[in-house]
């Protein structure tokens, strides 16, 4: 019991703590390759401890729930966040459930703060909310099967079994069904974490914003839960997608050398799925809103073949 | 570098590439960008002659590094030099439009693909384990499935040029299955295959100048109306 206490603390605090750190890395890798100076990649921390210390605004028309999804949408993050293995391949919470607790809590953070953009009643956030249903009823399915696929190998949905397992047969990540799988789920990241071709993180000046228009009435620390929650939700997609496919360097148990051979093993891929992503932002225009469902049914289409192929080989 | 040297990695590459080339292949059905189709069948067409040379490689058959290298020069590069010469030169509207809307597209050319592993798994024997056999079990599914997709493309587009593009992946398609079967075809035939390929691609591009010229649109369904 104290030592799952220990593992679940210590794994919280590596989550708090490199999630920003992702985000502000993305960021200024992105603005360096756009040749702009850009923020210090410590940027997010500052950001955070501005929010947090701010009073909130509160509108006159909000309920209960408008106070609800912040903490809500923080706590379903961090929860996932110990169900996945990040640097051992043990999580601290893998009794608790499998991939289909993952991304069903994932749901629930996400169905909550839908439902805080439309409590208030302002117009933006109804359109928000129902951009985000409309692309999240698509990627769930494609993120769905990709997993399954990695699942089906490894004969397990729990996420640390599948880590052992990909960790046992270190050139399974060869396998088309997993490369199919991985293009698919790459793809339901940028959907998922609002990047460019789906969405702007950047501006919430723009008429087809998605997560900024959900977020707008929000301000002060609720604002900070929301947005420490949205990297959190980041960390964990990326942590999922480098982890399952290609789980170098994972430590089998929590001693402390293995967790420190195994934590730079992880920010290592980390730092590589970030550059993959930032090269993808840079080099693509956001697409037309009612193009998005096409660029996801090549997610969902990729997973599907990954799952059947991995029954025909 | 003992790996090098195993068979097995080599399988494995090769057909961990023929998936990426699967991955551009239905890529291409989703994307509306004329240019970014180009490029993407360069890339094709590039990974393409990785394969082969890695075949060439692991089964030490000297002649495929000559189609590798053919494929390399001509298909990466010279075919989509000419190609976007060509889009330039014509001035043409850069986006594609499909008949049939791009995620039910990218829908049938998922079920081409299932129906190319299915045709691809009646070739397969487990019982003869020779190499050739083991190689030729998902790549040959991929490169069916290739051609039917290209085949598709071909059906669903409306502009002549676009039409050329799902030609030249039918063809990769065939050159895939053709060196992942039987180590490729002899060199004569290849030589002859690529020359086609060279002079069909031109001789379209001046087919779909010309229609550009005097229709004003490369809609090919407008070829229909007489013109004196």
């Amino acid at each position: 019991m104290i030592v799952m206490l220990a593992k679940s603390g210590l794994q919280l605090l590596l989550l708090l703590l490199v999630a920003p750190l992702l985000s502000g890395i993305i960021q200024t890798l992105k603005a360096r390759l756009q040749t702009r100076r850009g923020p210090d990649i410590v940027q997010p921390y500052r950001d955070l401890f501005k929010l947090l210390r701010k009073g909130m605004v509160i509108p006159d028309t909000a309920s209960w729930i408008f106070s609800a999804a912040p903490y809500m949408v923080f706590v379903t993050a961090a929860l996932v966040g110990l169900m996945i293995p990040m640097a051992a391949t043990d999580a601290p919470f893998s009794l608790f459930g499998g991939i289909l607790a993952v991304i069903y809590l994932l749901a629930l953070g996400r169905f909550f703060l839908a439902l805080g953009g439309l409590d208030t009643g302002s117009s933006f956030g109804g359109l928000g909310s129902s951009r985000e249903m409309t692309i999240s009823a698509i990627a769930e399915p494609a993120m769905m099967l990709a997993i399954f696929t990695v699942a089906l190998s490894a004969n397990s949905t729990n996420l640390s079994e599948m880590a052992r397992s990909a960790v046992s047969q270190s050139w399974r990540f060869l396998a088309p069904s997993q490369m199919l799988a991985f293009s698919g789920l790459f793809i339901v990241l940028i959907a998922e974490t609002g990047r460019i071709p789906v969405d702007n993180p950047a501006t919430h000046l723009e008429l087809t914003m998605i997560h900024e228009a959900m977020i707008l009435e929000y301000s002060g620390p609720y604002l900070a839960l929301i947005e420490w929650g949205a990297s959190i939700k980041q960390l964990v997609l990326m942590t999922l997608l480098v982890n399952t496919f290609f789980p170098f360097g994972l430590s089998p148990n929590w001693t402390v050398s293995g967790l420190g051979l195994g934590l730079c093993f992880y920010l290592f891929k980390l730092l590589l799925l970030a550059c993959c992503i930032v090269l993808v932002e840079t080099t693509n225009a956001k697409m037309r809103l009612f193009r998005v469902p096409e660029l996801l049914a090549v997610a969902f289409i990729l997973g599907a073949l990954a799952l059947i192929s991995t029954f025909l080989f | 570098m003992s790996f090098l040297h195993d068979p097995q990695f080599g399988d494995r590459m090769i057909t961990l590439m023929a998936a990426l080339v699967l991955v551009l292949q239905i890529a291409m059905v989703g994307q509306r960008w004329l240019m970014t189709n180009i490029r993407m069948f360069a890339l094709q067409s590039f990974l393409l002659a990785t394969i082969a040379g890695t075949i060439a490689f692991f089964n030490h058959a000297e002649h495929v590094y000559i189609a590798a290298l053919l494929t390399l020069f001509l298909k990466a590069g010279l075919l989509p030099y000419l190609l976007v010469r060509l889009v330039k030169r014509v001035g043409i509207q850069q986006e594609i439009e499909p008949l049939i809307n791009v995620p039910v597209s990218v829908l049938i050319s998922g079920g081409l693909t299932l129906v190319g592993y299915i045709v691809g798994d009646s070739f397969y024997h487990p019982e003869e384990t020779s190499a050739a056999a083991a190689l030729g079990h998902n790549t040959l599914a991929i490169a069916i499935a290739l051609f039917l997709i290209g085949f598709f493309m071909m059906l669903n587009r409306r502009k002549a040029l676009t039409q050329v593009l799902g030609l030249l992946c039918m063809e990769n398609g065939l050159f895939l299955a053709g060196i992942s079967l039987t180590y490729g075809v002899p060199l004569v035939v290849e030589f002859g295959i690529f020359f086609d390929l060279l002079v069909a691609v031109m001789v379209l591009g001046i087919l779909v100048y010309r229609i550009g010229e005097t229709f004003d649109s490369m809609d090919v369904s407008k070829l229909r109306r007489l013109r004196g």
